[in-house]
């Protein structure tokens, strides 16, 4: 052999590898199906969006703001970039730091609100929660009657709420009584509400089931083996997963900034129209560094839990 | 079988004593209490008060919208009795008018902005992969390995790792403001906006998939002496692609709720025409519009799901 390649090793008996392979007619795998399925809707959502690449190269004036914009990353201001700052307006820095607060403060009412209402939507939309114990038979029968319209309607509510994203609920309740801090904070909690509901039920039928079926065979009543037997089992899952989503709902509050709750994403739509881009790096770099401190947070807790 | 008393008195002290020695996780208590106390503080504080959302002036409001919320025919006086039929000429009207074409630039938006994610994610994933951005891939067992070239490879990761980083870390809508005043008002800044950030997203999860497959099919055909990026693609992007896949749609189960909402910022998507309804005080558009945005996001859902299902189960 002049190739670097070895062979296969020399067994003694003369192997055919062909006859390994699946042969006739290569059959179209699945993978390759996605894979085609993929590029060909990109395609068409690239012609029906009329993307063209012409439109990629940005005119001089749009570079030099990319450039300017990019370049006041390493400079982010510490005081007003404006040269007129109204009176009575607080230091800058103060200001950054009050909206991390409020934007903190939306995150936290927001989470606690979404497990008031996603744990027990959770509880409702788990098949473990309906899968019959050693019940009597007349409890037995309501459940069986109960159940199926309960599970069915937790899924049917679990996936509106999703459906529906949270500035979309925000739209929503701006039309309908003006945006007030506490509607803001409705508006986060219901499509995580959902969300929540959707995972921690997952999370509590996949938790093992070796403790509650000893629970069980010991004589445990339904709801003990449920909430001592199931529920510790997924219990960790289920906190790292809260924590998680407090940091998402830090984004999602910031987000709602742009319909007037003073949180960090109003200042940075406000500085970015304003071409102050030193302030929307400060900003973004509060947002980071929230979003970093929740991050480490929940991977703290994650690998005391978890692991 | 029935306990004695003592029997009995003997087994409780023996729970409690257990009780008493259960490992105990501070960090976890501490957590916890910063969590509820910064929930009761943020309650207390944030200014959530209910006072305000149910004062006289916003009921009112509340009432006017209950009216206005429902299909313009059933709020004139004078639509007669096929009210069924004028219920669904206006819902027709709706959908043909704008409904439909803004569905569709909806789930197109959506999609491009998915497809070039995947495509960024994957020229990314595999400089960010420090078992295949190596200068020994895999541990190719005896080959000395210059200093320079150990240096060369952690600096490609450091990079290709800080870029998804960026990418993700700033916020889509930072991004479509960015791209917005850069190209102006088309199509692409949406697209952009979503790929950038979701290509970080992907990115970052395709470098773990891809560090923590099996190493015993790269190793081999490294060692039959294959080059690094014959390993990527035959021994590794095989390996991994059921898995890079799953959070392709899953991601773009994201990335279809998140056009809907980059209409808020001008591109024509629904969510365009949802706050141009609220705009011109149409509560009856506004409201169908949220609806079909849902059924999109839940259309969406379903089709993620099938299509992650086969996935999983194909061989």
């Amino acid at each position: 052999m002049t190739t670097g390649l070895k062979g296969p090793p020399d067994v003694g008996v003369p192997v055919d590898y062909r006859a390994a392979l699946p042969s006739g007619p290569r059959r179209l795998g699945t993978r390759r199906a996605v894979l085609l399925l993929i590029t060909v809707t990109g395609v068409w959502a690239a012609f029906h969006l009329q993307l063209d690449p012409r439109g990629l190269i940005p005119d001089g004036g749009g570079l030099r703001l990319a450039g300017r914009f990019f370049g006041a990353a390493l400079t982010p201001a510490l005081t007003y970039e404006a040269s007129f700052v109204p009176e009575g307006a607080p230091p800058f820095l103060q200001k950054v730091i009050n909206a991390m607060a409020v934007t903190v403060s939306f995150a936290a009412a927001a989470s606690s609100l979404s497990l008031i209402f996603g744990v027990p939507l959770a509880f409702v939309s788990s098949q473990a929660w309906w899968a019959s114990g050693d019940e009597g038979a007349g409890a037995r029968r309501v459940i069986h009657a109960v159940g199926p319209v309960v599970y069915g309607v937790s899924r049917v509510v679990i996936g509106l709420s999703r459906s529906v994203h949270e500035l979309l609920w925000a739209v929503l309740f701006l039309a309908a009584m003006g945006l007030t801090p506490l509607a803001a904070v409705v508006a986060i909690a219901i499509p995580y509400s959902g969300t929540l509901a959707k995972v921690f039920s997952e999370m509590i039928d996949e938790a093992p089931r070796d403790t509650a079926r000893a629970l069980r065979d010991a004589g445990a009543g339904p709801l003990s083996v449920f909430f001592f037997g199931l529920l510790p089992r997924a219990l960790p899952d289920m906190l790292s997963y809260a924590f998680y989503r407090f940091e998402c709902a830090l984004r999602s509050a910031a987000v709602l900034g742009f319909f007037g709750i003073p949180t960090l994403g109003l200042f940075i739509r406000e500085s970015f129209t304003n071409a102050q881009y030193h302030e929307v790096w400060t900003y973004l770099y509060a947002m980071f560094a929230l979003v970093l401190a929740a991050d480490a947070w929940s991977g703290r807790i994650r690998r005391r839990l978890v692991a | 079988m029935s306990e004695s008393p003592e029997q009995l008195a003997r087994r409780r002290a023996e729970v409690k004593h257990l009780r008493a020695r259960r490992p105990r996780n501070w960090f976890g208590r501490a957590s916890a209490l910063l969590a509820v106390g910064l929930v009761v503080v943020s309650w207390l504080a944030g200014g959530f008060s209910s006072s305000d959302i149910l004062s006289s002036r916003r009921l009112t409001n509340l009432r006017r919208f209950m009216t206005e919320v429902r299909p313009y025919p059933l709020q004139r006086e004078d639509t007669g009795p096929s009210r069924a039929s004028a219920v669904w000429e206006w819902a027709r009207d709706l959908l043909a008018g704008k409904g439909l074409s803004a569905a569709w630039a909806t789930l197109a938006l959506s999609v491009a902005a998915i497809v070039l994610a995947g495509a960024l994610a994957l020229v990314l994933t595999l400089p960010a992969a420090r078992n295949v951005a190596s200068a020994e891939p895999f541990g190719l067992p005896g080959t000395r390995v210059v200093p320079a070239a150990r240096w060369l490879w952690t600096g490609i990761v450091v990079l290709a790792r800080g870029l998804l980083t960026f990418f993700r870390a700033i916020p889509e809508y930072v991004w479509a403001f960015l791209f917005l005043s850069m190209l102006g008002p088309q199509a692409w800044p949406a697209v952009l906006a979503l790929a950038v950030h979701n290509g970080g997203i992907l990115g970052r999860l395709g470098a773990e998939v891809v560090e923590n497959v099996e190493p015993a099919v790269p190793r081999a055909l490294r060692g039959l002496g294959a080059g690094r990026l014959q390993v990527a693609t035959l021994g590794v992007f095989p390996l991994v692609l059921p898995r890079l896949l799953l959070y392709f749609f899953y991601r773009w189960e994201t990335c279809v709720r998140e056009a809907t909402v980059l209409g808020l910022l001008g591109f024509t998507s629904l969510g365009y025409w949802i706050d141009d309804a609220r705009v011109r005080g149409r509560y009856d558009e506004m409201t169908f519009f949220v609806a079909l945005a849902a059924s999109i996001v839940l259309a969406g859902d379903v089709a993620s799901a099938v299509t992650r299902r086969v996935i999983r189960n194909a061989d």
